[in-house]
């Protein structure tokens, strides 16, 4: 069929640009590491070896996913939608600590999941109300609604969820309520398999359900949308919510699954910055649900080759990180030009 | 005495990219110091022509002299520089700027670090403004000036520039009674000045009233210059609407039933807050095809949206098979049996980026037929409706999964029209339906119109295109300025009287 | 077209950035020198830092001051790991104890105390140390903390006096993010403030108050809230500010540095207290010394005991007795200027406007002369006091205990809480 081919170009496309722009980001990462003295072959095998050259690289490169893939379906439901919804970070936190509360009180996985999605839906309202029912821009409000977040849970870990017996961090999840781990001495649990499940119920609903098909429509064309009956207010809610989910869950998956701290660190230093890696993955990924799990394990494996770089390498932090922010700042570059182009055009 | 005219335009021709002949080889000349009228229907080319004598498009073919000097503009600066400047319809100033610093704007110097001298330059506006008598405050943010003022300092930006001949598109279409007449006043003002105004209009009573000569466009050409006291409205009019009809439409006679669609007493306002629909009271009845015509911004726009659920309505009714509809949804209204093609395709009607089969379901996507379990999708059923739609309707498409920006606009058009005759509606609200579309799809969605008509559906048609509603309407109405002018049988008027009335004249005999 | 220029234009801007603030980033710390030429070879140690990282001129520095030493004393190979976030600290760890190559692994800062619980329970055989890390029940794992709180009260008492003599009733503290481990620093320090106001009367019979301001700024990387924080207590009368919030600090004494400058003046009051190392040299004239947290000491003593086969599992604390914690000396700060690389050094002069070091080290003799001797010898008596236990320095451990401490009304009263917390732990 003739329609066969511009399906397959259409998925071809994308990944070609993406694997193009890995290999020149790899490129200039390799010069920019000669240049500094240090052996460029010898530091990318380690970054492989590390990140997926053993069953234990490959467990860091998952782990070290999952919230990111999480957060990035947070932007990327938004993204399809035409919404700029940046306040993942501070669902983050709040699903972290809904997660802390519930396992607290009920001694269950299930309920700690459910605290998380309840968080993640209540920190969604706000700006999605706001932007509905007063215009204010989500850019806007939800960098506020971050910053307001983040000292919230400063307060609340710090203060009520503190851990009487360990000051630098807050009550545990209950060894009944974790999730269990997928590989014994690794960071893996079934937080990951929970990630790629919603990665693929969100692709469901973007592209099987009428909601999925109103909310792109609305993305599209808010006129459009408009004529064909749908009401983009509700379709912005929606995707709100459904956005504010998936934080929710990135953030009590992180406590619920992510070994050793099953609790979420003094200043919030374990759970902090997935919403703003989500929106890099999310770019990279096309803002496509499939696409972020693969942009979601590239990041991760990024980051859990850093520390073989490190090791074996000897390659400092310092240069680990700029290869790397070569690398993502090449390989989101076609996504970034598409959001661009589309800011510009308005 | 044979005086050389200030403006003469040599049989100029503008294709434009897409291929449309907009200027059929033109020629148009303006004597010094004249009011000169340029009349004729939307797409008729007056605006063409003039961005052609502004610099702002070149001519594909044609020479222009200015005091019998040929010319050739590569910017509206080499126009500026040969003493044209026109005023746009939609204006062009910088909304937070004073009006001072807008009339400025562009003749700081050329330098980085040039100075501006601010105090030379309200010096001499001001004394430009006592001359002609004519106001503007110089040192308020221009958004919160009324249009009338903003249009003057559009007008005050161009005489800045020192030109001598002054060319205004449709400028009173944004302003009320009493703002156009003192902006009569004022282009008679220039005119004793010894300036030379080229007025584009489409309204005959304005034309009459203050030109000294009209040339009338038609499709691209001059029908003739005419001195304005030896004209009359019926002569203008004649001249600008008269023509061959291309196509003929069979259309049997039918009595119609029952109305299907009443309007009462509409009031609708645009997206400036100005009222744009005024009171409108009609009816469309089963088995009819109501048309309304009209030069374009009149209101037609507003009227259709806000029969379809898409503008807020201010005042009045809108009843739908004896059922008040007023401020109802889209959605219901569609679940009501209402279809509407709008004007806007590419906007409005299609979503370009999604494909060909999922705007073959928008507006009817929630419909039992095409979703399952969990409101689901069934996107095969939805497949195979848009490839009946393809065949049915002869769209030539790649395929169903095709984003649909990569149909001719013409078969985007057509998707339309399927999909919204598809729906089975009971009113069918039709807004400019072949517009920009090839002759041969043109044909097929006329006779699809008909069609509809004669399986006694009710048919409002709203098309800029006048044969098109006069072939088409069992009875038509005349939209100007938010109001009806008349409701008349195509058969019984005269295209001299349709030409008055979208001029804004009844022709009371 | 001219859109696409415009799109490309941001992405470029974009890109540049990313990368531009990646190579500052990377020009910041120098590349550490990970081997030494030795003659005989008595195997490696690693050191993970944490976030912080390294070039933060404070705690992750004097681990490396430290950890360096001791590797030069024991003919040790130094493996340095950076951490970029929390997630990076299990896998650091855990590669590093895989390879069994290392004769300790110590961790830097307390954020790591779950990772090292874990790994060490994974890699029995592994030794490992945390600096400021409560693990007390690993038999390989030591524990090393440090009394801020009494290294805190002397610089209290610093502040205090120099407050008082000059009629002043302020004194600050900038604090980082509000973690429990902050409220040693802030206990300590109001317990020295509340001993210089007592001190101050005996000594000239006057009645003074000084109220001790304090902002939690809500972070530890950003000096910008540092500055912010400072000038607000400058304007309310601040006479020295204890910067107690890492690399937030540096910004506390660009606010007092510019205050000084606006007013003319070379040398304080207002002045800064520097922490953790002695920063005194970072603004001269501006710092008139530093509560040192000698993490450089902790980290020797690891590795020595860990080379020596003296190594123990559980809590070591080091005090002033210990040299762990205490006021700057110049001494102090050559030895800490002299631990960063040359062209750091050199840079650092030609920042700061002298020719030499010398003209530096000269600098800050003159500025500790702002202060008469009599308030440094009342710092040097209650030290002596601390250290035969004459003076119990209280140590907020929660919540709780530092609104007790900061309710008291003298440093008696403090003292009473402090016996009272110790009797009860």
């Amino acid at each position: 069929m003739k329609a066969d081919r511009s399906m397959i170009s259409s998925f071809i496309k994308p990944i070609m640009e993406s694997l193009i722009a890995v290999a020149i980001g790899v490129l200039i990462g390799a010069i920019v590491l000669k240049f500094s003295g240090y052996s460029p072959i010898k530091a990318y095998v380690a970054l492989v070896k590390g990140a997926v050259g053993s069953a234990y690289g490959w467990s860091m490169t998952l782990s070290a996913a999952t919230p990111i893939i999480l957060t990035a379906l947070t932007f990327a439901i938004s993204a399809r939608t035409g919404i700029f919804n940046i306040g993942a970070e501070g669902t983050v936190y709040f699903g972290a600590i809904a997660a802390i509360v519930f396992t607290n009180m009920f001694a269950n996985p299930i309920w700690g999941l459910i605290g998380g999605i309840m968080a993640g839906i209540l920190w969604a309202l706000p700006a999605a109300l706001l932007k509905v029912y007063r215009g204010v821009h989500e850019v806007i409000s939800t960098i506020m609604l971050n910053w307001i977040a983040f000292f919230t849970a400063l307060y609340l870990v710090l203060g009520p969820l503190a851990n009487p017996n360990d000051p630098n961090k807050t009550l545990e999840v209950p060894a009944s309520a974790r999730l269990p781990l997928l590989m014994r001495g690794s960071e893996l649990s079934l937080a990951f398999i929970i990630a790629i499940a919603a990665a693929i119920i969100t692709y469901y609903i973007l592209w099987h359900t009428v909601l999925g098909f109103e909310l792109r429509a609305s993305g599209y064309n808010e006129r459009a949308a408009r004529y064909g009956g749908i009401n983009p207010k509700k379709a912005i809610i929606w995707s709100f919510l459904i956005g504010g989910i998936m934080s929710g869950i990135a953030g009590a998956t992180e406590v619920m699954g992510r070994p050793p701290s099953y609790a979420i660190s003094q200043g919030m230093a374990n759970i902090y910055g997935y919403g703003f890696d989500g929106i890099g993955v999310s770019l990279v990924g096309r803002n496509h649900p499939i696409g972020i799990i693969f942009s979601g394990i590239f990041f991760g494996a990024l980051k859990a080759g850093a520390t073989y770089m490190q090791i074996d390498a000897g390659v400092p932090l310092e240069m680990v990180k700029v290869v790397q922010g070569i690398i993502v700042v090449a390989v989101a570059v076609p996504g970034l030009w598409d959001l661009v182009k589309k800011v510009v055009r308005r | 005495m044979e005086e050389v005219p200030i403006i003469e335009m040599k049989g100029i021709v503008k294709i434009y990219p897409d291929g449309t002949k907009a200027l059929k080889g033109v020629d148009f000349s303006v004597k010094k110091g004249e009011i000169h009228g340029l009349l004729g229907e939307n797409g008729a080319g007056k605006t063409t022509l003039m961005k052609i004598l502004s610099g702002m498009l070149p001519p594909t073919e044609g020479k222009i002299y200015v005091n019998g000097r040929e010319v050739r503009f590569k910017s509206p600066a080499d126009a500026l520089a040969n003493g044209i400047g026109m005023v746009h319809q939609h204006f062009t100033l910088v909304e937070v700027f004073d009006a001072l610093h807008n009339i400025i704007l562009g003749m700081e110097g050329h330098g980085l670090f040039s100075k501006i001298d601010v105090d030379k330059a309200r010096a001499k506006l001001q004394k430009l403004m006592d001359e002609l008598n004519f106001q503007v405050p110089l040192e308020v943010p221009v958004e919160t000036l009324p249009v009338g003022v903003q249009q003057r300092i559009e007008i005050l930006k161009v005489l800045y520039r020192n030109v001598d001949v002054l060319i205004l598109d449709e400028p009173t279409a944004v302003l009320t009674p009493i703002e156009v007449k003192e902006l009569f006043d004022v282009l008679r003002k220039l005119k004793e000045q010894g300036k030379t105004i080229i007025f584009i209009s489409h309204k005959l009573r304005e034309v009459m009233e203050i030109t000294d000569r009209v040339t009338v466009l038609r499709k691209g050409e001059v029908i003739g210059t005419v001195n304005t006291n030896e004209a009359t409205p019926q002569l203008l009019a004649r001249m600008m609407v008269g023509r061959d009809v291309v196509l003929r439409i069979q259309k049997p006679p039918k009595e119609p039933g029952e109305p299907i669609l009443r309007v009462e007493n509409l009031w609708v306002k645009g997206d400036r807050g100005e009222d744009a629909v005024k009171g409108l009271s009609f009816e469309v009845r089963a088995g009819e095809i109501f048309g309304i015509a009209g030069v374009e911004g009149n209101g037609q726009t507003e009227l259709i949206e806000a029969i379809t659920g898409l503008r807020k309505i201010e005042k009045g009714r809108v009843i739908l098979n004896g059922k008040d509809i007023t401020g109802r949804p889209p959605k219901e209204l569609y679940n009501l049996g209402v279809a509407h093609i709008p004007e806007d395709r590419t906007h409005m009607g299609l979503i370009l980026d999604m494909t060909v089969a999922e705007n073959s379901i928008l507006g009817l996507h929630w419909n039992a037929k095409f979703t399952g379990a969990l409101n689901s999708i069934k996107w095969n059923t939805v497949k195979a409706y848009a490839q009946e739609l393809i065949e049915k309707f002869e769209i030539v498409a790649p395929g169903v999964d095709a984003p649909v920006k990569s149909l001719s606009g013409g078969n985007q058009q057509k998707l339309i029209v399927a999909r919204e005759v598809s729906k089975n509606p009971e009113l069918i609200v039709a807004s400019q339906p072949t517009r920009g579309v090839d002759v041969a799809s043109t044909e097929y969605i006329r006779n699809y119109l008909v069609k509809l008509r004669n399986e006694n559906k009710a048919v409002l048609l709203v098309s800029a295109d006048l044969d098109e509603v006069l072939q088409l309407s069992d009875r038509m109405a005349i939209m100007y300025e938010g109001q009806f002018v008349g409701i008349v049988k195509p058969e019984e008027v005269t295209e001299e009287q349709i030409g008055l009335m979208m001029g804004g004249i009844k022709d009371e005999s | 077209m001219k859109k696409s220029v415009l799109a490309l234009f941001l992405i470029g801007v974009l890109a540049f950035s990313v990368v531009a603030s990646g190579c500052i980033g990377g020009e910041k710390t120098t590349t550490p020198q990970t081997t030494e030429e030795k003659p005989q070879y008595a195997g490696k140690i690693a050191i993970v830092y944490d976030v912080g990282g390294r070039g933060d001129l404070s705690f992750n520095d004097m681990a490396y001051l430290g950890a360096s030493r001791a590797a030069k004393d024991f003919n040790l190979e130094l493996k340095e790991v950076q951490s970029k976030q929390e997630s990076d600290y299990l896998p650091n760890l855990r590669t590093l104890a895989q390879s069994g190559e290392y004769t300790i692994i110590i961790a830097v800062g307390f954020m790591m105390t779950d990772a090292i619980k874990q790994v060490a329970d994974e890699f029995p055989n592994q030794k490992f140390a945390i600096i400021d890390g409560y693990v007390p029940d690993k038999p390989n794992v030591m524990s090393i903390l440090f009394k801020e709180n009494e290294g805190s009260a002397l610089v209290g008492a610093l502040a205090g006096l120099i407050a008082a003599n000059d009629g002043k009733d302020k004194v600050g503290a900038v604090l980082g993010i509000e973690i429990p481990v902050l409220y040693k620093f802030e206990g300590g320090y109001r317990f020295g403030v509340a001993w210089a106001e007592d001190y101050y009367k005996k000594k000239t019979g006057k009645d003074v108050d000084i109220q001790v301001l304090y902002t939690y700024t809500g972070s530890f990387t950003d000096p910008a809230k540092g500055k912010t924080a400072a000038q607000a207590q400058l304007g309310q009368g601040a006479w020295v500010i204890y910067q107690i919030a890492g690399a937030v600090g540096l910004g506390v004494f660009d606010a007092v540095g510019e205050y000084l400058q606006s007013q003319g003046k070379e040398f304080g009051p207002p002045f800064a207290i520097g922490v953790d190392s002695a920063q005194d040299w970072i603004k001269p004239g501006v710092i008139i010394a530093s509560m040192m947290k000698r993490v450089d000491v902790g980290v020797y003593k690891a590795v020595e005991a860990a080379v020596k086969g003296t190594f123990k599992g559980g809590i070591v604390e080091l005090g002033l007795a210990d040299g762990g914690v205490g006021v700057s000396t110049i001494d102090d700060v050559k030895a800490m200027f002299n631990s960063l690389p040359e062209d750091v050094k050199k840079k650092k002069l030609e920042e700061l406007g002298f020719k030499s070091e010398d003209e530096l080290f000269a600098k800050l003799e003159e500025t500790r002369k702002q202060v008469p001797d009599w308030i440094w010898q009342a710092v040097d008596e209650l030290k002596q006091k601390i250290l035969s236990g004459e003076i119990v320095v209280p140590k907020a451990m929660n919540k709780e205990q530092i609104e007790a401490i900061r309710n008291a009304k003298s440093w008696q009263e403090m003292e009473e809480l402090a016996k009272q917390w110790e009797s009860s732990s």
